[in-house]
């Protein structure tokens, strides 16, 4: 079985004043198929940088990346396109939509690049804007929607061609804790639909979602937990008992 | 406004310049080959005229000219003739005249030049006058026979003092050459020699015609020149029946008239300034939005500091004019030097040419011309800049379209592959851009046409069969055109590298604003090729607006310039079909260099940011 | 409890059952943790204190059923309740303390302790997430569910905090 990302001893360096900065320092990292994920870290701790080497939107200047099993590391940027577009979905914290493109335009974009017809890419769009409830506003520019709403033509981007593994960058970065909790249920939709997702994140709730957890400092992961749903937490509301109480 | 703010404003602006000189150096640029070929155009302008003054100041300082000529004899002409010989002597009695030096009569004949023949006009003189033309080699007329020839003519004939020359058949020898103020051929025609009555009288019984007598007049008030002639129109005779031509002119006219090969270089090189101009304007627009674009994030810092958007903009204006200072005079020092190279080449100087001093009406034509090219094309950018920064300081973007393109639609349905479809949209993001890149390109294609024009006619002239008599005065005026030819491609060069240039600056400029977006569709997936497809693309309906107009421009412009001493024609349409397909791929090929450029920058940290 | 009772009965009288199923309704998910008895004993304190009148109401084939009413000053105890800003506590005391006193005493390493307690709320924070998942969006529920997840964020936050600090103290 092969995973959906298999990662082995990631480096990317910066140059600096000096010697090079390590941004990521030496990741070993795998995602089975179906699994969330979640890199939880402080600001700096290089997991957005983590996520770029993951999805090639920068090279490793050492390590090994396998994506589906396909050795990717050493893709030119034209391979690496192509590979993507079939591939890897991402959604970023500043949802980076097209802004000439509506909605829909956005969302059938990756399957027009990947040779699907006019037509059927449409469809498929526009089913995918339907089941993530934006479907009324397939026709608008990103400039007339609201975070919310760009963030799932965003996921709905990522997935029209049902890719390996979705990459998410603090997808609720930028939006309010309503829209944040939307994206929630649609990430935990997702994931009972069986899509893997790595998301990197600094908010708890958004963490909290995944199987596994990866703890990440200074370029390092320095921690790995299940979050596994097998045993229930008791006592969640135990205050009730108490409401009023105190008086 | 307070002075305290200006000066902050002032170094602000210092600080800008040097912080990005390379734009502000490329505005200076394309506004110095403006201003430089306005420069040379000024300082050609009566370069001759020194030289001129020099001969006229030493063949006596004519201030009025008289000539009567005849064609063969007819009839009527003799008796008009004498006539005009009657009233030519009471004319040398006129009040206000002090000395006459002639009439002088003149034969017409043929002379040997170079295989074929050319007209003469022999001038019958005395040689002990004293009003003499300009010998500048050999020796006046005297005794022991000889002529002398007009300095033009002993160029073209290769004749020195001591050499012979066949007129009308037989030999004559060479005594001495001489310069007139009447001209200089091949531009002053019929070619000129002067003779001694004696010379003359064997020109006759060679068959050499008498065809009229000439007159040169100094009055005492040499200002009062031109109302001398006007007090004696009737010795003007226009009578379409007969052969007989006479006039009157001032030496100020014959000035004007001798040098026409000058002139038309001067004309020439002024309409290629100002186009250039025109075409610089669409330049520095484009800079200067680009520099807006830069620093209307800093207006938001500024507006806290206690600067106000106006003063930005005065300031940018303030450095824009003295670019266009700066401009103007190096380039009217690139007139002053390449004038007399360009004046050297023409074939009507008498003498070394001499730019005229600059005068400040000079100075300030190609100065105006260099801040209109500013204004123009500083204060739209810089006012749209303005109001944007009141809008939204730090979001510097172009504005977001307002509605799906239609065009591009359309595009998508008809099969258009994505990249394409995406740089259509792109292209009608920034209507402004887009029609200044349009007109610049027109501009240049409007040239290419003329100059397509401007060759069919010369080489059409090329092949028309020379009359007789007129083969070295055709190969003149050939060379003359070639001259005009050769600074029109020049010009229309120097045209097309800026177009290129502007060309160049907004597909870098565009390939910026869309930096964004391209990364984005790289990350979801567009090669790098794809997206360099989907800016040209972008660029290229500017290039084919420029076509669609720039040929019927072209056209346009070269009917207005046909005519005169061109013979009439048609661009031929394989020519211009041939343009219409080739300056698109010029452009695209030209355009996808900076495309390619930019293409290949790390999509990551484009991503970072909004 | 005793408020939340007093409040519900201010729109109508109505007897223990019926208050029951609005406050099950109000809480969603929650109210699986209420102990089915709790409201009834509220009722007869509440009447003891004089906050409520009970009145008997008879039903055609059914014991009488009991129906509660506020009385004057019961109302006026509703309104003075509603308008009260008191916000339960805010400070985490406890956990606080917990560190200083492993720091100070040896016994536990505090970077651990936030590590298992960050787990621990994690956990938390997941299940509630799956409670929400089930919950319409918009319901009731769900906004108690929100606002309880956004205090475990916050409280995760402030243990990546205490993480930072003490591995500083640890590095000086």
């Amino acid at each position: 079985m092969s995973y959906v990302i298999e990662a082995r001893g990631l480096v990317r360096r910066y140059p600096a004043d000096g010697s090079p900065i390590r941004a990521v320092d030496g990741v070993d990292l795998v995602v089975e198929a179906g699994e969330a994920v979640s890199v939880m870290g402080p600001s700096g701790c290089g997991k957005s940088t983590l996520l770029h080497l993951l999805g090639g939107l920068e090279r490793p200047d050492e390590g090994e990346l396998r994506l589906g099993g396909v050795r990717v590391d050493g893709l030119s940027e034209t391979r690496w396109a192509v590979f993507r577009r079939r591939n890897v979905g991402f959604v970023f914290q500043a949802f980076h939509l097209v802004d000439e493109l509506t909605a829909v335009e956005n969302v059938e974009l990756p399957a027009l690049l990947v040779g699907m017809g006019r037509r059927e890419a449409r469809h498929r769009a526009l089913e995918l804007l339907e089941r993530l409830g934006v479907a009324e506003r397939a026709g608008h520019l990103p400039d007339h929607l609201s975070g919310g709403e760009r963030q799932r033509v965003a996921v709905a981007r990522a997935l029209v061609n049902e890719p390996l593994i979705v990459l998410a960058d603090e997808p609720t970065g930028n939006l309010d804790s309503r829209a944040t909790g939307e994206i929630l249920r649609l990430f935990g939709e997702l994931h009972k639909a069986g899509q893997a997702v790595l998301v990197v994140t600094h908010d708890a709730r958004v963490a909290s979602t995944a199987d596994r957890l990866f703890t990440m400092r200074d370029g390092a992961i320095v921690g790995q937990t299940r979050l596994g749903a097998d045993t229930p937490v008791a006592g969640l509301f135990a205050d009730l008992a108490d409401l009023g109480s105190e008086r | 406004m307070r002075w305290s703010a200006m000066g902050a404003g002032a170094r602000l602006a210092a600080r800008n310049l040097r912080h990005r000189p390379g734009q502000a150096l490329l505005l200076l640029v394309t506004l110095t080959i403006a201003t430089g070929v306005l420069g040379v155009a000024m300082s050609l302008y009566g370069s001759a005229d020194a030289a001129w003054d020099r001969v006229w100041r030493a063949t006596g300082g004519f201030d009025v000219g008289v000539g009567v000529y005849h064609g063969p004899d007819q009839p009527g002409d003799r008796a008009l003739v004498a006539e005009l010989r009657r009233r030519a002597v009471q004319l040398a009695r006129a009040p206000g005249v002090a000395e006459v030096s002639g009439p002088s009569n003149s034969l017409s004949g043929s002379i040997r030049i170079r295989g074929g023949t050319e007209d003469l006009s022999a001038e019958v003189v005395d040689p002990n006058t004293a009003d003499t033309p300009l010998v500048t080699s050999g020796r006046w007329l005297g005794d022991g026979g000889g002529i002398v020839l007009e300095s033009g003519l002993a160029a073209a004939v290769g004749a020195s003092p001591g050499d012979t020359v066949t007129i009308q058949g037989r030999p004559f020898p060479v005594r001495g050459v001489a310069m007139t103020a009447a001209g200089r051929y091949p531009l002053y025609r019929p070619a000129q020699i002067w003779v001694t009555p004696q010379t003359a009288a064997a020109m006759r019984d060679l068959g050499m015609r008498e065809d009229g007598f000439a007159l040169a007049i100094r009055l005492v008030d040499p200002n009062q020149a031109e109302a001398f002639i006007a007090t004696h129109q009737e010795f003007e005779v226009s009578d379409p029946s007969s052969s007989v031509t006479s006039f009157l002119e001032t030496a100020q006219q014959r000035r004007a008239a001798s040098h026409s090969d000058l002139d038309g270089m001067t004309d020439t090189l002024f309409a290629a300034g100002i186009l250039i101009a025109i075409l610089t304007v669409a330049t520095a627009s484009v800079l200067v939005a680009g520099r807006m674009a830069a620093r209307i994030r800093q207006v938001g810092t500024l507006k806290a500091v206690g600067v106000t958007p106006r003063q930005v903009a005065l300031v940018l204006l303030v450095e824009h004019l003295a670019i266009a200072v700066v401009a103007t005079t190096i380039g009217l020092g690139i007139g002053r030097l390449l004038a007399p190279a360009i004046a050297g080449t023409s074939v009507s100087l008498l003498g070394r040419p001499e730019p005229p001093p600059l005068t400040w009406s000079r100075i300030g034509a190609v100065a105006a011309v260099a801040f209109a090219v500013v204004l123009l094309g500083t204060v739209r950018p810089a006012l749209r800049g303005i109001r944007q920064s009141t809008l939204r300081s730090l979001d510097a973007g172009p504005r977001p379209p307002r509605r799906p393109g239609r065009l591009a639609g359309l595009a998508a349905r008809a099969g258009v592959p994505v990249p394409g479809v995406l740089g259509l949209r792109s292209a009608w993001r920034r209507p402004g851009r887009l029609l200044t890149n349009a007109t610049g390109l027109a501009l240049g294609v409007a040239v290419i046409v003329v100059a397509l024009g401007l060759r069919e006619s010369l080489d059409l002239l090329q092949l028309r069969p020379t009359e007789p008599g007129q083969a070295t005065a055709d190969a003149a005026v050939a060379a003359l055109y070639d001259q005009i030819r050769g600074i029109i491609f020049a010009t229309g060069g120097l045209l097309l590298l800026l177009a290129a240039i502007n060309a160049w600056i907004v597909a870098t400029l565009a390939a910026r604003d869309a930096a964004r977006n391209q990364a984005v569709m790289r990350a979801v997936g567009a090669t790098p090729r794809q997206t360099v497809t989907s800016l040209v693309v972008s660029q290229l309906v500017a290039c084919a607006i420029a076509v669609v107009a720039g040929i019927p421009l072209g056209l346009g412009l070269w009917s207005v310039i046909d005519g005169g001493d061109l013979p009439p024609v048609r661009v031929p349409a394989t020519s211009l079909v041939l343009l219409a397909a080739a300056v698109p791929i010029a452009f695209a090929a030209l355009v996808s260099v900076p495309a390619r450029l930019l293409a290949r920058r790390p999509i990551a940290p484009l991503l970072t940011y909004e | 409890m005793r408020d939340v009772i007093l409040s519900l009965l201010a729109k109508e009288p109505a007897h223990g059952y019926e208050l029951r199923q609005r406050l099950m309704r109000a809480l969603g998910p929650a109210g699986g943790e209420l102990n089915p008895g709790q409201v009834y004993v509220t009722l007869s304190r509440l009447e003891r204190a004089g906050l409520v009148e009970a009145s008997e109401v008879a039903q055609p084939s059914y014991p009488d059923k009991k129906v509660y009413d506020l009385t004057a000053a019961g109302r006026e105890r509703v309104t003075r309740w509603l308008a009260d800003v008191t916000w339960s506590k805010v400070a985490p005391l406890e956990f606080h303390l917990k560190l200083f006193a492993a720091a100070d005493t040896g016994l536990a390493d505090p970077v651990a302790l936030v590590d298992a307690q960050r787990l621990e709320l994690l956990r938390e924070l997941r299940q509630l997430q799956e409670l929400a998942l089930r919950e319409p969006p918009d319901s009731d529920g769900a906004l108690l569910l929100e606002g309880a997840s956004l205090r475990l964020q916050a409280d995760v936050r402030w243990l990546e905090a205490c993480q930072q600090h003490f591995l500083e103290r640890e590095s000086r």
